[in-house]
């Protein structure tokens, strides 16, 4: 009997020599309870050795094999071969610019990452700092990101238009510094001037793909809009808050 | 590449899309045409008394106040999320595609996407979701005074009463597992535990609202299904209708 196999389909560029992007097929024996990164690495150890691909961890904790597996972002090493049939597309992420094959350029997210305001302890804090379990737990859930980037790579602000929007996964980073219980600082007027979060229409397709669950868009993106809100557009909220301000300064 | 720099977003991006695009496509015309039918035909035919003690959701006072109600639910982010998706297909969906319109492979192509403004154009308006969580807060009594109304009638538990029941119920979860009551109840508070200005109790409000919210979706669609169906249903009882079954009396 023939053993199974599957046909692969991946995605291949190399833009120094190549003037588009062309799809090769590949053939991969199947085994039992192999992962799509399984199949892409015996093509470059069998097959093709000048294929390009990225990876580390290979247990979905290091977010470096991210890709477009049959037009769904996700991660190589997570995908079960088994769960999405023997004929299998493999792109490399759309919403960064490509270096090979399944090789992306993902060194903007450091840049816009730097752009953030760290975290910034309050003022006045008595040492050593005191932290209740029970108030880590909101920006805890955000610590959990893997810096994938398959969140940048499907929401379509990031990847069809032209916008100052930082993505979904800066605004998760921003979220667990706002969110800390000891960060005395505000980012979401700043999210919302400079990193665009006005332009994230709240489609949680970030949400939907994220292998570690964060649940980006009512944990992370709303919470930042709201707060944005209390303090560009709900007067009633900025009085009050003006009012508090005024309060502590007399103090 | 999907990344722009400022540049890019000045010349090719900011000047075009303060009125955004989608507004004059004929999707959403055909929307606004039905929405406008249907309002039309609300107050053409109004059932504006009760009918065996039953009060029709959309007149009790939502007739009154409808402009109020629509804006609620049109600044939800449970709509928001539904109505961009699939009236402004922005997008329509997670899938990703790397294909243009002939069926070439566009990767990593030239952004193809329409003109977008988010919410930073005309729906900024969004923004304004609190002050119509405040209205949609204080119409929420007149529910519960149509529950006693329809209770106190006859003296009987009919089935309207019942589906009066199950809809004010789906209208106060739907309210109140709102991601705005959720900010206001305790997201806006990082520290609860900080000896200055304590705050327990907002972090116990706060995780249980947060345990609604997650079904904010459903509520929120069961709740406009169950006003369209209670509606229905009261209708058929003023035609005439054997639908108002005793079920027992009080």
């Amino acid at each position: 009997m023939a053993e199974k196999e599957i046909e692969l389909k991946i995605m291949r560029q190399d833009p120094e020599t190549d003037k588009g992007p062309r799809y090769e097929n590949y053939k991969v024996p199947y085994v039992d309870g192999m992962v799509v990164l399984d199949a892409v690495r015996y093509v470059q150890e069998h097959t093709d050795p000048t294929l390009a691909i990225r990876w580390n961890c290979k247990a979905a904790k290091c977010g470096s094999c991210s890709a477009e597996i049959n037009g769904m972002p996700k991660l190589m090493c997570k995908t079960r071969v088994d769960t999405i049939g023997d004929k299998i597309t493999v792109s490399p992420m759309a919403a960064f610019p490509l270096i090979k094959d399944l090789v992306t350029d993902v060194s903007k997210n450091w840049e816009i990452t730097r752009k953030i305001p760290m975290f910034t302890p309050k003022e006045n804090m008595e040492k050593p700092w005191r932290i209740n379990p029970k108030d880590v737990e909101k920006s805890k859930e955000f610590k959990k990101c893997i810096e994938c980037g398959l969140c940048m790579d499907v929401c379509h602000v990031v990847r069809e238009h032209y916008t100052p929007y930082f993505g979904p996964m800066h605004i998760v980073k921003a979220a667990s510094w706002d969110m800390h219980p000891l960060d005395g600082v505000d980012r979401s007027k700043y999210l919302n001037k400079e990193g665009g979060l006005g332009y994230c229409n709240i489609t949680k397709c970030c949400t939907e793909v994220c292998p570690e669950h964060i649940h980006i868009t009512d944990n992370a993106i709303i919470p930042e809009k709201e707060r944005a809100v209390d303090l560009q557009y709900d007067p009633i909220a900025m009085l009050i808050k003006g009012i508090r301000k005024k309060e502590k300064v007399m103090k | 590449m999907a990344f722009s720099t400022k540049e890019e977003n000045d010349s090719k991006f900011q000047k075009i899309t303060r009125f955004p695009r989608e507004l004059g496509e004929l999707r959403f015309w055909s929307f606004v045409l039905v929405t406008v039918l249907a309002i039309y035909l609300m107050y053409v035919f109004a059932l504006t008394e009760p009918v065996q003690g039953l009060t029709d959701p959309f007149y009790s006072p939502t007739i009154l106040v409808l402009p109020l109600v629509a804006g609620f639910r049109a600044t939800c982010y449970a709509y928001r999320k539904d109505y961009h998706r699939h009236l402004f297909s922005h997008p329509i969906g997670c899938s990703v595609e790397n294909f243009n319109k002939e069926g070439e492979v566009n990767f990593p192509g030239e952004k193809v996407g329409r003109p977008y403004s988010g919410e930073t154009g005309i729906f900024r308006l969004e923004n304004l979701h609190r002050y119509f969580w405040y209205a949609a807060v204080a119409i929420l009594p007149f529910f519960y005074y149509d529950l006693y109304l329809a209770m106190a009638y006859r003296g009987e538990f009919t089935l309207g009463v019942l589906l009066l029941i199950l809809n004010t119920l789906w209208v106060t979860l739907y309210t109140f597992s709102c991601h705005f009551f959720r900010h206001l109840a305790g997201g806006n508070v990082d520290c609860y535990s900080c000896p200055v200005n304590k705050k327990s109790y907002r972090r116990t409000i706060f995780n249980r609202i947060s345990k609604l919210n997650g079904h904010h979706e459903m509520f929120a669609w069961i709740s406009l299904a169950s006003f369209f169906l209670v509606d229905l249903y009261i209708r058929g009882v003023a035609a005439g209708l054997p639908i108002n079954i005793l079920l027992f009396r009080l």
